[in-house]
């Protein structure tokens, strides 16, 4: 049989975000695969470069909508190294509280994911509609359901209120029971077993060689997470287990996540009551170094990398991020090597990848057939303008 | 014994190994080892490091511009413990030996350090370019500090683009 080549993205090959794979097929199976990326490159560790320790948490937090607060988490602790700052118990266990809510979250999100890319939409429809009890639980504490802005140099920006916890003790309840149900359907359901048995294999032993993190890792019996080997925040004083799966297969990488949740809930709990007294921030200049710190974080989808240099003025000589998805990349081709090309969606969505998109608004004008870029002065304008005619004036004193 | 036990016997089996070639070993706190290394005996080290000392995995390559010098720290982790290696290469001739025969998930790193600033990573398999646009020009760095954005991209106000 002769082979074929054929692009697979960058438009939404699985996930709604970009990225290409070059697929070659002998028939239905898949022969060879090369991933392309970088369709969405923003050049985030330049522009940190041009900008103040405390305006590149703003700009870091916008690295990932789903893992934010794992990149500014990574972030301010290798600044708060550099600049030798003490941060309070307090604002650590509610770093670690937000942490843990922030994976919750994530994790019922792919799980809907993978719900919905083998076929099994009422599993995406329930746990989205699950997945908004942590959400309330989040912008209960912070004020908003992704960017959670909690972080600041030196501690947290808010504290928690003893109703607060209360709420949230609650939501964690439900989505307990919900996340028990979960795990009977993931290990127990016809079709979960028939689309993710034996799909997207990967060998302990090449998870290992190429240097496949998070909960990717953990399916193919690697004994690797963050908050266990190099225990950062409070996470040395919590209770929890090191959830590994020896099947290799997308199947392990959907219980690894169902179990992880379990974890979080207990977590999640043990930081609410342990939650110390005292302040949540501690004052740090704005002049920092000269030093450079490396940190790990173990994000939702393994383990988060950042480099920060300081030159001993308000802005860093340089900030290197390494998101968890870039470290899985080289993983996938293995996987997709051999199997067939309608597994391909669930063994991409399986290391539940994630690039993220825009960066500025582009207008196209039917009537001119031009288009238009508006910077940022131009959008402020607009958006004045167009309440103004509402009768909703913003630019009034 | 300091109170770093574990980071001082990895510095000294890295002394032993390796001799004058290691400079600048500095155990910075817990977990934490810092040292710099010349360019020809990187791939060396970082193969001692993985079938010796355990640190069987390569979390990223942070390039970076130092004036006179570019370079590299390579990051590596036993999993517990970050030993970074320091390479440097001079700016006029900037080359780096590739890591893919030890690491092969390296491979995107090292696309980096070509695309953003322009060190050539000789024995690096030729594949597409990453992460800058296809059409970016072939030339230009952009993390390189004498880089500007406008160099690649010219400013243009939205009234100009009417």
């Amino acid at each position: 049989m002769s082979k074929i080549t054929i692009p697979l993205g960058p438009q939404h090959p699985a996930l709604k975000e970009p990225v290409n794979f070059s697929l070659v097929l002998e028939g239905e199976q898949i022969t060879g695969s090369t991933v392309n990326l970088g369709y969405n490159h923003r050049g985030i560790e330049k522009a940190a470069e041009d900008r103040t320790f405390l305006q590149d948490i703003y700009l870091i937090e916008r690295v990932c909508g789903i893992c934010s607060h794992s990149h500014t988490t990574c972030y301010v602790t290798c600044v708060e190294e550099i600049a030798k700052a003490e941060v309070p118990e307090r604002a650590k266990a509610i770093r670690t509280l937000v942490a843990e809510l922030e994976r919750v979250h994530s994790h019922l999100l792919w799980l809907g994911i993978a719900g919905y890319e083998m076929g099994f939409e009422t599993l995406f429809m329930y746990t989205w509609r699950d997945r908004e009890q942590v959400l309330d639980c989040l912008e209960l504490v912070s004020g908003n359901r992704v960017h959670y802005a909690i972080n600041t140099i030196g501690g947290v920006r808010r504290d928690i209120t003893p109703e607060q916890k209360t709420a949230i003790l609650e939501k964690i309840s439900v989505l307990e029971e919900r996340t028990g149900y979960y795990i009977k359907l993931a290990t127990e359901d016809a079709t979960v077993l028939a689309r993710t048995q034996n799909v997207g294999k990967l060998p302990h032993a090449v998870a290992l060689e190429r240097g496949a993190v998070g909960p990717t890792a953990r399916a193919s019996d690697v004994k690797r997470d963050v908050r266990k080997d190099e225990p950062y925040l409070i996470y040395d004083k919590l209770d929890f287990k090191l959830i590994t799966h020896n099947t290799n297969d997308v199947f392990g990488r959907v219980v690894v996540r169902a179990l992880e949740l379990v974890e979080s809930y207990k977590m999640i709990r043990q930081v609410l009551n342990y939650l110390p007294e005292g302040p949540i921030a501690v004052k740090v200049p704005a002049k920092i170094g000269p030093g450079e710190a490396v940190n790990r974080y173990e994000a939702p989808r393994g383990e988060d990398f950042h480099y920060v240099k300081a030159n001993g003025t308000d802005k860093p000589e340089r900030v290197k991020v390494r998101a968890p998805t870039m470290a899985n990349y080289p993983s996938v081709s293995y996987m997709l090597d051999g199997g067939y090309l309608a597994d391909v969606p669930m063994v991409i969505a399986a290391i539940d990848p994630c690039m993220s998109c825009t960066d500025r608004a582009m207008v196209y004008d039917k009537r001119s057939d031009k288009v238009r870029v508006y910077d940022w002065n131009d959008l402020r304008k607009y958006g004045i303008e167009h309440y103004k005619k509402r009768g909703i004036d913003f630019s009034k004193k | 014994m300091s109170e770093f036990e574990k980071e001082e016997k990895y510095k000294a089996k890295l002394e032993a190994k390796f001799g004058a070639a290691v400079s600048g070993v500095a155990v910075q706190r817990k977990n934490r080892v810092w040292l710099e290394i010349p360019a020809d005996k990187l791939v060396e080290l970082v193969q001692f490091m993985k079938t010796e000392l355990g640190y069987d995995h390569l979390s990223t390559i942070t390039g970076f511009d130092g004036g006179e010098n570019l370079g590299a720290n390579y990051h590596l982790t036993d999993t517990h413990g970050v030993i970074t290696a320091r390479v440097k290469t001079p700016r006029t001739d900037p080359h780096l030996p590739t890591v893919t025969a030890v690491f092969p998930g390296a491979e995107p790193y090292e696309r980096e350090l070509a695309d953003l600033f322009g060190i050539k990573i000789d024995g690096l398999k030729p594949g597409r370019r990453y992460p800058l646009p296809d059409d970016f020009p072939a030339d230009q760095y952009p993390l390189r500090k004498d880089w500007k954005t406008a160099d690649a991209y010219p400013v243009k106000t939205s009234q100009e683009a009417e």
